[in-house]
């Protein structure tokens, strides 16, 4: 279908009106369109005039007077919704709150001046200290020039304390009860304690007899034989489990009581 | 005074000398394994602990893994100490481009019978010496897996027994050394042992120098004679299976281990294998001190020997420069001893 010159510039026309309308903002109401024969200038263009419908701006009113839309921060407010416990806490770190205000002189804005200052900034640098030197695991005992302690022992892995055991009660115990294993044990340890109140061995749950019987023979050569034989019985008798007579138990204990006697009497054994 | 009291014996006591005496005759023991110390003694200079265990080991049933920088007479023990057994032995060399089949043997087609036959590798011996042990990958080292632990080797499904003795004498050169690898885990828990191999005294290295100087250096193990045979060493064996061990003792082998377990410093901590690597040990090192029951003493000795290889340091503490031994000798002192 062919059609003629004049409806083709006629058309012409309008698209390039409706291209120059897309580069303007859009009016409320239709603008004459612009003689096909010049441009209008942009200064030149009518003021846009926004439609309002009055139904729009009421609601639109009325939306941003909910609270649900209010999105600005106001201070909280107690509500009869708030739990007693959110209302707990306000109420707390209120109290808090002035409580600081109070301690360090505060009046309306936030101030550090004064005692309170410095002894808040002490406090925060020892809790850093003490923290990076827990990390390090420093031992703080050097810094203070004692020799760096043992490793603590675990507690509850400390059975019996032979410093807080009553030997005469507990010997006499066991002799009753004719367990001469236990008594010889008994007889032993109040040996080692005996050492151990003389500063003749350092007591310590985790050594062993050897332990202390090399201690000892660092300390008083002299004593380490009546010594090494004492622990050889106590040895066979509490570890290897061998059975001792009444009669082998009062060997035994004459071993240990010769040597406690030597302990005890406080006579210095020729070295 | 503690020990005044209460008892004041009436008759005159018995000579305890001969009552403390050990239940079980340790004399074959003693002389066999004294024997056995004299002989690598003409050649080794110093290193008594070091033997005291191998020789601990070879009564337990283990196996030893010796670890040391190069040089300092890791492989002459083992073989000196394989030396003194009057049982087969064989050296394994590994290397980095080793395969399993060449450690536990293959099949091979026989045409004339139309059927395979299973050739046995090296580690078909009693006493296997592996060298650098290493050197080979973990594909190689897991061969060993079945053999260390079952003492059988499971080729095309026929399981192969070793004789007895069979005991592994593997050394190697710290991870940190050019082109080693690190042991898998599983295969560390295999060893009974692991002992750290180290310097020489000043007196000791002068007395190896004395030797070489005065002509030594030649053949030494020639010097050496095989004093223990098989059956002798599994009559030891039994002997040190009839040790006793307290109720106490036992408790205090399994608080040790356990603290393994709990330590802050270790992520991995050791299996109920070393509790019992530890327990055996112990047994063995009572024999051979003349006991012929276990004290704690012989517990803490072997502690770190059992441990130090079986458990792992966190990435934290190794980075601070911890080591195993530091912490089995925390763990140790952390436990009350039984008494």
């Amino acid at each position: 279908m062919s059609t003629s010159p004049l409806s083709r510039r006629a058309r012409r026309w309008v698209l390039l009106g409706s291209l120059a309308l897309s580069t303007q903002p859009v009016a409320a109401t239709p603008t004459p369109a612009p003689a096909p024969t010049q441009t209008p200038a942009l200064d030149q263009t009518p003021a846009v005039r926004l439609r309002q419908p009055q139904a729009a701006t009421e609601r639109l009113r009325d939306l941003a007077s909910q609270r649900a839309f209010d999105y600005r921060q106001a201070p909280a407010e107690p509500s009869p919704q708030d739990s007693l416990w959110r209302r707990f806490l306000r109420r707390l770190f209120g109290w808090l709150g002035d409580l600081l205000d109070d301690l360090l002189g505060r009046s309306s804005a936030p101030s550090y001046e004064g005692f309170w200052r410095w002894v808040i900034y002490g406090l925060l640098a020892a809790a850093v200290i003490f923290v990076v030197l827990k990390l390090l695991e420093v031992d703080l005992t050097r810094a203070f020039g004692r020799t760096p302690r043992r490793m603590a022992l675990a507690y509850e892995t400390l059975g019996e304390n032979i410093h807080e055991l009553d030997f005469p009660v507990q010997l006499r115990a066991a002799e009753e009860a004719g367990n001469f294993r236990l008594a010889v044990r008994m007889g032993y340890l109040a040996l080692l304690k005996q050492l151990s109140d003389r500063a003749l061995i350092e007591w310590q749950p985790d050594k062993t007899n050897q332990a202390y019987l090399r201690e000892l023979a660092s300390q008083r050569p002299a004593l380490r034989p009546a010594f090494a034989e004492a622990t050889r019985q106590f040895e066979y008798v509490w570890y290897g489990e061998l059975a001792i007579t009444p009669t082998l138990y009062a060997a035994v204990r004459a071993e240990q009581f010769a040597l406690g006697r030597q302990l005890g009497s406080g006579q210095a054994v020729p070295s | 005074m503690e020990n005044e009291t209460p008892f004041h014996p009436t008759a005159p006591p018995e000579t305890p000398v001969a009552a403390f005496t050990p239940r079980t005759d340790l004399a074959q023991l003693t002389a066999r394994t004294e024997a056995v110390r004299h002989q690598i003694g003409q050649v080794i200079v110093g290193q008594q602990d070091l033997l005291e265990l191998l020789l601990t080991a070879l009564l337990a049933d283990g196996h030893v893994l010796l670890e040391g920088v190069p040089g300092v007479a890791k492989t002459l023990t083992a073989k000196l100490l394989a030396r003194t057994l009057d049982v087969p032995f064989s050296r394994i060399q590994f290397t980095p481009d080793l395969m399993p089949a060449d450690v536990l043997g293959t099949s091979i087609f026989r045409p004339a019978q139309g059927d395979f036959e299973f050739r046995p590798g090296p580690v078909f011996a009693s006493v296997v010496l592996i060298d650098e042990i290493n050197r080979a990958p973990a594909k190689t080292q897991s061969a060993l897996f079945e053999v260390m632990e079952e003492r059988t080797v499971t080729q095309d499904g026929t399981a192969h027994r070793m004789a007895t003795p069979f005991v592994v004498l593997a050394t190697q050169n710290p991870v940190e050394q050019e082109g080693t690898y690190r042991l898998p885990e599983a295969q560390l828990d295999r060893f009974l042992f692991k002992l750290n191999v180290g310097y020489p005294t000043l007196a000791e290295e002068i007395q190896i120098l004395q030797g070489h100087h005065g002509g030594f250096g030649g053949t030494p193990l020639d010097k050496v004679q095989a004093v223990l045979s098989a059956p002798d060493l599994a009559a030891l064996r039994q002997q040190v299976g009839q040790q006793r061990v307290e109720a106490n003792v036992l408790e205090y082998i399994a608080k040790i281990v356990g603290q393994t377990r709990a330590h802050k410093a270790l992520y991995l901590g050791a299996s109920p294998r070393a509790s019992i690597a530890l327990l055996n040990g112990a047994k063995a090192l009572a024999a051979l001190r003349g006991r012929d029951f276990v004290t704690p003493e012989d517990v803490q000795f072997l502690a770190a020997p059992v441990l130090r290889h079986r458990i792992m340091l966190t990435p934290e503490r190794e980075m601070e420069g911890g080591t195993a031994d530091e912490v089995v000798a925390q763990i140790v002192q952390s436990v009350e001893v039984p008494r």
